[in-house]
């Protein structure tokens, strides 16, 4: 038994952070051990959602449904093939999910544990603490899409728009818009190691690698722009910023807290340190006419909008606002105005270091 | 293992045999179509008719005085041909022989062309559609048979090469169904699944039973064509969306993994749910589908009704509530009320392949039956 968990343990374990982990899951999963072939996956979800709530773990039957449905072969338990709902478990995959299930007992987000989530049509490889993309996200995604269906002018030189994405991630904004556009092109920047590393193999499993350029970079750093001016001039900049108001890291959930990357969501005092570093830069690497869509929070559209009035020289406006499915102001459409071709000459040759206004 | 790879390979090559073009005009000829080809009969008139009046001048109508004057010209041709059966030549015999085969073929080619052009196709035929099915009076029973059905038309959408894309699926826990959508697409699809609306039943001793007596359990069956972005436009502001995600700051500063979603259309009432996919926005399109068909098939009912509510062969929820077959398992045969058609081996049938088809095909040939017995009442 003891040799038997640790060859899975080997098996199963991903790059995770927590080096604990084995111990206590051994010592606290051995009461939960129902008896191998008498339980089926139904009589299983509901066993480990017992337990989650009895753990305070959020998300209780969900969680066990996405991991008896990941151990099964499936994505959602409800599109599991129905002869599995009611057949007995074998052993193996009985302890794969005890496994899975230990380490949601530690508050280790879903999307982690099974190692691979979706967004928009795609898969893609999730592994802490690279940021989990959010399904606000999606809608994201959707809007930059109907914005270049509707404008045919955004197209470079070789057919299709050239996208910068700041803050890739897992890559899912960047290789979900390089999938549905077929001749768009896509620079990805990322300050995270393990960002870079991540989107590299997204797009490789999705065969993308040949439109995007992955690019480490820490757009914070005076003059890092300057790297991307080779690239040419984008049509689009597109960007899930860390928008976060600093005071409210505290109050986070552990799934957050505890193995999301920290600085992919915490966005300083006001949440727009990086909004504002994404603003002052995009002038200089934007077409005339070009694009910005970012996702904040619902309080940073008025705060952007002032920002962009108090700084005329940045030739950007604010043009929309869009709400998330959930009704809140979440997306904004910023576009550099076409009244004075390239970039502010007193500017030349850095934008300004961006301050976060107040 | 072997004899099944065999079994399964000879299907093949008889299901291929079957759905040739020959079979298709054999399946024509012995319909009640042909009694309105009659001399004499309704048919007739209604073509003598239209040749005489001169308001036939658009294509179809045009098209259709060829094909009927092709026709009588080919009758008489094969009529002054079959004297020549007796002639005393035996090569000539021979001759006016190949001559009426050749010559029965093309009048079933015309007949069936006149029947294409006379029977107007309906909006919805080259639609996607949404199937459902719904367990009925039966308990587990009948969720073992929804089962089965579902599995039946997903082979079928195999067979007949369709997309088929399960929207939902509620099981009961010995593997029985409780309900499942999905939607499918593909040439004709709406076409040849419209006939399977409504109430099915099946006579069997069931699994879950102990003394092996015979149980009747009903599912029923709902086909609902996927209106286009033009056949319905639904106005956002109508519709109330619900995650699981509503409450809170939502964004970054949440991970929640539930994606369900449930779309209300607040005018009407109707809902869509969905739950099949990890991503919040597939759920919500593949609920979208769903609603959007359930609103235009609720449209497209108020409009039918009107039509055709005469007719044997009902689609849409006025089908719904209506016994249209039995799948009878003792005697090894599947009937169709509506047309009164038996056909065996239940087994092969369930499979979903070319015993499926064959059936889907006389009801459509039935029903061009019944609404080509309008149009000749009507126009007379």
């Amino acid at each position: 038994m003891e040799l038997g968990g640790r060859m899975l343990w080997a098996l199963l374990s991903g790059p995770g952070r927590r080096g604990g982990t084995r111990g206590w899951a051994f010592s606290s999963w051995q009461p939960h051990l129902p008896l191998a072939g008498s339980l089926n996956a139904t009589e299983l979800v509901s066993h480990w959602t017992a337990v989650f709530e009895k753990r305070g773990i959020p998300e209780a039957q969900a969680s066990s449904e996405y991991i008896v449905a990941h151990v099964l072969g499936a994505k959602t338990f409800q599109s599991l093939r129905p002869v599995l709902w009611t057949q007995p478990l074998t052993s193996w995959q009985l302890q794969c999910i005890q496994e899975l299930s230990s380490r949601r007992l530690q508050r280790m987000p879903v999307q982690y544990i099974l190692g691979e989530w979706d967004f928009q049509g795609l898969s893609l490889k999730m592994a802490p603490p690279v940021f989990i993309p959010r399904p606000e996200t999606e809608e994201l995604v959707e809007w930059v899409l109907e914005e270049v269906a509707q404008s045919p002018c955004t197209v470079g030189a070789q057919g299709g728009p050239l996208i910068l994405e700041v803050g890739c991630g897992s890559g899912a904004i960047a290789l979900s818009l390089l999938s549905q556009l077929p001749q768009s092109r896509v620079i990805a920047v990322d300050k995270g190691e393990a960002a870079i590393c991540l989107t590299q193999e997204n797009a490789q499993r999705l065969r993308l690698l040949d439109r995007i350029r992955i690019v480490p970079l820490d757009v914070t750093l005076e003059g890092s722009w300057a790297h991307l001016l080779p690239w040419g001039p984008m049509d689009l900049v597109v960007s899930n910023p860390p928008y976060i108001f600093h005071q409210d890291m505290e109050q986070l959930a552990p799934e957050i807290r505890s193995y999301e990357d920290p600085l992919a969501l915490d966005g300083g005092e006001e949440g727009m340190d990086i909004i504002t570093h994404i603003l002052a830069l995009a002038p200089w690497l934007l077409k005339d006419s070009g694009s910005i869509f970012l996702e904040v929070d619902p309080r940073h559209p008025e705060l952007v909008g002032s920002w962009l009035q108090s700084r005329p020289n940045l030739f950007l406006d604010l043009v929309a606002v869009r709400r998330d499915f959930c009704g809140r102001p979440r997306f904004l459409h910023i576009r550099k105005s076409g009244r004075q071709r390239g970039c502010p000459a007193d500017a030349w040759p850095g934008p300004q270091p961006a301050r976060v206004p107040g | 293992m072997r004899s099944q790879l065999l079994r399964s390979a000879a299907r093949c090559l008889w299901a291929r045999q079957v759905v040739s073009p020959a079979r298709r005009h054999l399946n024509c000829g012995s319909l009640p179509l042909e009694e309105l080809f009659a001399r004499g009969g309704p048919l007739r008139t209604f073509l003598e008719r239209q040749a005489g009046s001169e308001a036939q001048l658009q294509v179809r109508g045009s098209e259709l005085l060829a094909a009927a004057k092709l026709l009588s010209e080919k009758e008489q041709e094969l009529q002054e041909t079959e004297h020549l059966l007796y002639d005393e030549n035996e090569g000539l015999r021979k001759l006016a022989e190949n001559e009426i085969s050749s010559c029965q073929k093309e009048i079933t080619q015309l007949k069936h062309q006149i029947i294409l052009l006379l029977v107007p196709s309906e909006e919805t035929d080259e639609n996607d559609l949404i199937l459902e099915v719904t367990a009925g009076v039966g308990g587990q029973e009948a969720m073992l048979f929804t089962s089965e059905m579902f599995d039946m038309y997903q082979q079928y959408a195999a067979f007949k090469r369709w997309h088929f894309e399960t929207l939902e699926y509620f099981p009961s826990e010995i593997g029985g169904l409780r309900h499942a959508s999905a939607s499918i697409g593909g040439l004709e699809a709406y076409k040849h699944m419209k006939f399977e609306g409504g109430v099915h039943r099946v006579q069997r001793v069931p699994k879950t039973e102990k003394q092996g007596r015979i149980h009747t359990s009903t599912m029923t069956v709902a086909i609902l064509p996927q209106p286009t972005e033009i056949n319905l436009v639904i106005n956002p502001k109508d519709l109330r969306i619900d995650t699981k995600r509503a409450s809170g700051a939502g964004g970054q500063h949440v991970n929640t993994t539930d994606s369900a979603v449930r779309i209300v259309h607040l005018p009407t009432g109707v809902v869509s749910e969905c739950q099949q996919e990890r991503s919040q926005l597939k759920n919500r399109e593949m609920a979208m589908k769903k609603l959007r068909a359930k609103l235009y098939s609720m449209y497209l009912e108020e409009e039918t009704s009107k039509r055709y509510s005469a007719r044997k062969i009902q689609v849409g929820t006025k089908g719904r509530s209506e016994k249209i077959r039995t799948y009878n398992f003792p005697q090894n045969r599947v009937t169709d009320h509506r047309i009164n058609k038996s056909l065996h081996d239940l087994e092969t049938f369930m499979q979903g392949e070319f015993l499926l088809d064959e059936l889907v095909q006389s009801l459509k040939d039935y029903a061009d039956y019944e609404s080509l017995v309008e149009i000749i009442s009507k126009k007379a």
